[in-house]
């Protein structure tokens, strides 16, 4: 079975208005990520990775192009369609975790089970907890857990509504080493099991190299996509 | 709404509540609850407790006077009705005895009077009098002191009144309806109303008035007079409560109630300007986790309904604290005045309570309108951009929401349109100067502080660098500060005008009928006995016959505005002139000239004799400036020019004058004198021996009436003293909100200079710098708004004399920088005393 198109972009930009007038920060970018594929968005910082994540994950909208989520027309969408859309079909991952400061891990993890309406949104959490390995933290406030705890809440909080895209913006910045490979790891093996789309926003070339394909990003363009071969990418998920 | 909506808006609740993330608009909405129930219940309670107070001067609640008596079946009414009623007759009559005669105020009352207040007798003239509960037995009359010299008898001799005899068996000393002008009128004579008709002066002719009392719940006197209104004509009937007392108990009560209504007023714009400021902080700590449940797919309703619903269950819990933190610290008031304050304060008033909670329920819901709508307006972009705030930002809603509410509070709450202008519109133009002077004062500040990085210039940076946050700031400081300014020096300024009314050495006993030649061997004889006495005033006694060669009917018989106000003085009654080149103290010329002044061209001979006349007997009598009125005094006719109009001050306690006349006038009449001194209470025995050897000298002892007039200004001015404490506390504590919320924004910044290796000594010298100077400009502009506000409340509404407070112009300054600067320090301290790692966690 031939995998379908998860992501399909068409001449995406975004232009905005500064004191000096028009400024088009994102100039036209057309690919497609496939479902279950995972991708990563490089570039150095200001080349506009960030703002393609928050086009492709409907936080913003295009100012002309158009995009297509599991084949439905994002560009047409308003905030609330969007943010609809969001819930369904889409996880997230931040560097700074964006925990619900006065919500304990658990129920950081449920809020997105509750948006959407699930009845049984505190077992889910309770098992994916369990399986991030937390379960002895659940009624734990985020500023009592260490940053590798907090981005395992994160992850968990993610995938809890079994998103059909994940996207995350630099996951492991904010970590050290030993917590940014323990949370890499996380990711991807949850990634692989739940066949979910990943699309992740880096400028670590060793994070980078481990998804299936790169896109680099330079002054607002789209200078270069290329895939890792299966070997490169294995041997980076293991090491 | 979901479940999920609901439980989730509790949890966050719950949790926030226990984390102290809600502690701020909390406190806030206690503070503002708290603050109104206590002050407008306490306020409540005191106020019916001083109208009950001073009640006891009309001896009733309510009176209805009459010139003939009144159908019996209103007083069968009104007994129905549940109230209680009494009956008085008031007659001018003689009495004799021992060959001598005088004219006396008769009083005949029936069994319940006084339903208010007190009688007081004694047994021998110008002794102490003790309260008693009956009144005179048939055949018997209780008589004032005074009157036991002009008759010459004792207790136990007889006088004749009209046609009956009655037994003197006690001395009157007080009754509760005296009335509070310094010429008490004629000694009073009190007898029983069934000896009344005995003594047949009720008659064609005679000028009886009919006094009928009444007393119970405010709403069945309301509705008693609703019916009675219809059947009442004016001009025979006059129906009289405390509040419509033109005395000075009635002014000082109506005043006082003016200054709780200012309070309260204030307390509750105080209470705002504290849920405003905690309502903006709430929505700034909550715009991440809007961003992100947008983000995980919230839809915007479900966001809405969340936080309102954690609005309405931090209102409900803040208004229940509120409540009851309220009613304790009102109770804990009473409880500390109650010995001081000897009137019961046990009664439960409902307004106050609805007041309360209305108060904290529009205060929570439109100061939190703006910073709601701000919250919800933030994108989900945020997740990724953090720099992103909230997409809307209109001031101009935030100014119509609030300013809006406060005007509906204020209004709603007083029922005053004016009061609640006046401070409304001095308000907007004090928040719009303000953030004009701030921008500048920011701007030259900027410019002086440049140079190396000191204390004095991070401060001075972090003033100007957030302008717009710090004017924001500097405003509520600035409105704190002022509000509690004015209701600190209304106090003052009340207090001072009512005992500057009453200063200590009032005189308490006049001096009557001293002739010439006793004067100097009084004055020497008083002094020997260490007795100040005061200014002689001449008088000679005149009959008031024509206005403009016209004959008049009406006359004025004496110094007694209330009692002239009755009308019942007979046809032809003397009038008691005085003449003086100077005009009295607390007299003021209102119309034309005093004498000499006038730019008359006719010579000193040709030149008519002027007088000066009071203003409310020239209105009563439509008496006008150049009028030409005739007195026949002794058996000479003599014509007076009107050249002045004085407004006089009844209640100062010295002799005043209907008419006073250019001495030229009656330089050929021999006067009797008018004198009066201050005796001390404990010196009361004394009388007897001061007066001894001027047995023909009356004296009226006023003691009795100072004491009633000091005793209630006494205690409406502890109460309040009471008031401004709860004022300055709530003031306070919104300055500690204040200061709280601004930590948090300074947060951010010190956690960076920390980071960056400034020593905490640096840092919080900055900030407790940052913050003095923030507090001496709010006091600065607090004291200038301060003077505006309190000139138009004491012209306008007040009825007193606007005065310079230049003093506050240096203590708000100072006491603001002290304030402020040691609340920024404290809040500095518990800031620092945090690690940095701490510090950077907190801000994440």
């Amino acid at each position: 079975m031939t995998p379908t198109t998860m992501i399909k972009t068409n001449g995406i930009s975004k232009t905005v208005t500064t004191t000096q007038g028009q400024l088009q920060i994102l100039k036209p970018i057309s690919f497609e990520v496939k479902a279950g594929e995972s991708i990563a968005i490089v570039g150095a910082s200001g080349s506009g990775k960030s703002t393609l994540l928050s086009l492709l994950a409907g936080l913003d909208e295009v100012s002309e192009g158009e995009i297509y989520i599991d084949a439905q027309a994002m560009h047409n969408m308003d905030e609330e369609q969007r943010a609809q859309l969001r819930g369904a079909k889409v996880g997230f991952i931040f560097q700074s975790f964006m925990l619900v400061q006065s919500l304990t891990a658990l129920e950081n993890i449920m809020l997105p089970a509750e948006i959407a309406g699930h009845k049984d949104a505190k077992k889910r959490a309770l098992d994916i907890l369990e399986l991030v390995g937390l379960d002895h933290r659940a009624s734990h406030y985020p500023n009592q857990l260490s940053g590798g705890e907090q981005q395992r809440v994160a992850i968990a909080r993610a995938f809890i509504s079994k998103p059909k895209i994940l996207f995350a913006d630099e996951p492991t910045g904010n970590l050290d080493a030993a917590n940014s490979d323990k949370i890499e790891k996380l990711l991807f093996e949850l990634n692989q099991n739940s066949h979910t789309t990943l699309v992740l926003v880096t400028h670590d070339p060793v994070l980078a190299g481990k998804c299936q394909r790169q896109l680099h990003m330079q002054a607002g363009e789209l200078t270069e996509v290329f895939a890792n071969t299966s070997a490169e990418q294995a041997a980076r998920q293991v090491g | 709404m979901t479940d999920h909506t609901l439980s989730l808006a509790w949890r966050l609740f719950r949790h926030e509540t226990k984390r102290g993330e809600l502690t701020i608009i909390l406190l806030a909405i206690i503070l503002s609850v708290a603050s109104v129930l206590s002050l407008s219940l306490f306020s409540e309670r005191l106020k019916s407790a001083l109208t009950e107070k001073s009640a006891e001067f009309i001896a009733a609640d309510r009176v209805l006077d009459s010139n003939s008596p009144v159908d019996l079946a209103w007083i069968e009414k009104a007994q129905e009705m549940g109230l209680n009623t009494a009956h008085q007759t008031y007659a001018r009559s003689m009495v004799f005895a021992n060959e001598q005669m005088d004219l006396v105020d008769l009083r005949a009352a029936d069994t319940g009077y006084p339903l208010k207040g007190t009688v007081k007798i004694a047994d021998k003239p110008f002794a102490p009098g003790i309260a008693i509960k009956r009144l005179p037995a048939s055949g018997e009359a209780w008589i004032e002191s005074q009157l036991f010299q002009t008759l010459g008898i004792v207790v136990g001799d007889n006088i004749e009144v009209g046609d009956k005899v009655f037994r003197v068996s006690k001395v009157l000393t007080e009754v509760p309806d005296a009335g509070f002008s310094v010429f008490g009128g004629d000694p009073k004579v009190l007898i029983s109303n069934a000896d009344l008709a005995a003594t047949k002066v009720e008659g064609p002719g005679s000028r009886i008035n009919y006094s009928y009392f009444f007393t119970g719940d405010s709403s069945d006197l309301d509705s008693y007079y609703d019916w009675l209104e219809p059947q009442l004509d004016s001009e025979i009937h006059d129906w009289d409560s405390i509040e419509d007392d033109e005395t000075g108990i009635g002014r000082a009560v109506g005043r006082a109630g003016q200054y709780f209504l200012l309070a309260s007023l204030l307390a509750i714009v105080l209470a705002a300007v504290s849920i405003a400021v905690a309502a903006q902080r709430y929505s700034m700590r909550h715009y991440d986790p809007v961003a992100i449940m947008k983000t995980l797919g919230a839809p915007k309703k479900m966001v809405q309904q969340i936080y309102l619903l954690q609005i309405l269950f931090i209102t409900a819990l803040g208004i229940t604290i509120g409540v009851i933190l309220g009613f304790l610290i009102q109770q804990l008031v009473v409880a500390a005045i109650a010995d001081k304050v000897d009137v019961s304060i046990d009664v439960w008033h409902w307004k106050p309570l609805i007041i309360a909670v209305f108060t904290g329920t529009v205060c929570a819901v439109l100061f939190s309108l703006y910073p709601l709508m701000k919250l919800f307006s933030v994108s989900p972009l945020r997740v990724l951009r953090r720099d992103l705030g909230a997409n809307l930002s209109s001031r101009l809603i935030q100014f119509i929401a609030s300013g809006g509410a406060i005007f509906l509070l204020m209004w709603s709450y007083s029922q005053n349109l004016k009061v609640s202008a006046i401070l409304f519109v001095s308000g907007i133009i004090l928040v719009f100067s303000l953030l004009m002077v701030t921008y500048g004062l920011i701007w030259v500040g900027r410019k002086f502080a440049q140079g190396k990085m000191g204390a004095w210039q991070l401060a001075w940076a972090r003033i100007h660098r957030r302008a717009m946050d710090n004017s924001v700031q500097l405003i509520s400081f600035a409105v704190t500060i002022m509000l509690l300014l004015i209701v600190l020096v209304m106090r003052n300024d009340m207090v001072q005008q009512w005992q500057n009314q009453l200063p200590q050495g009032t005189p308490n006993y006049f001096l009557v009928n001293i002739s010439q030649a006793q004067q100097p061997n009084l004055q020497q004889h008083f002094a020997s006995n260490q007795v100040d006495i005061d200014k002689f005033y001449p008088v000679v006694r005149g009959r008031f016959v024509a206005v403009n060669d016209e004959k008049v009917r009406t006359a004025v018989s004496k110094e007694d505005p209330d009692e002239a106000s009755n009308g019942r003085d007979g046809l032809g009654r003397e009038a008691n002139l005085t003449w003086s080149n100077t005009l009295q103290n607390g007299s003021e010329v209102v119309e034309g000239q005093w004498f000499g002044l006038s730019n008359s061209s006719d010579t000193a001979t040709e030149r008519p004799y002027e007088v000066s006349i009071e203003k409310s007997i020239s209105e009563r009598m439509q008496l006008s400036l150049n009028d030409k009125l005739t007195f026949n005094i002794g058996s000479e006719i003599i014509d007076l020019k009107v050249t002045s109009i004085r407004d006089v001050n009844w209640q100062s306690m010295q002799p005043n004058f209907f008419f006073v006349i250019e001495p030229r006038a009656l330089q050929n009449f021999i006067p009797t004198y008018i004198s009066s001194f201050n005796l001390p209470s404990d010196r009361k025995a004394d009388i007897t021996q001061l007066m001894q050897p001027f047995a023909n000298v009356t004296l009226i002892d006023v003691d009795a009436r100072i004491n009633q007039l000091r005793n209630i200004v006494d205690q409406v001015s502890l109460a309040v003293e009471f008031i401004l404490i709860l004022v300055l506390a709530a003031g306070a504590l919104v300055l500690i909100a204040q200061v709280q919320a601004s930590m948090d924004e300074r947060q951010q910044e010190l956690a960076i200079l920390r980071t960056l290796g400034a020593k905490g000594r640096l840092i919080r010298a900055s900030v407790v710098f940052e913050f003095i100077i923030i507090g001496v400009v709010a006091g600065a502009m607090a004291a200038v708004a301060n003077e505006l506000s309190l000139y138009m409340l004491q012209t306008q509404i007040f009825q007193m004399s606007a005065s310079w407070h230049l003093e506050y112009w240096v203590i708000a300054p100072l006491a603001g920088a002290l304030v402020v600067g040691t609340l920024g320090a404290l809040g500095c301290w518990r800031l620092l005393s945090l690690n940095t790692s701490q510090l950077l966690r907190q801000m994440v």
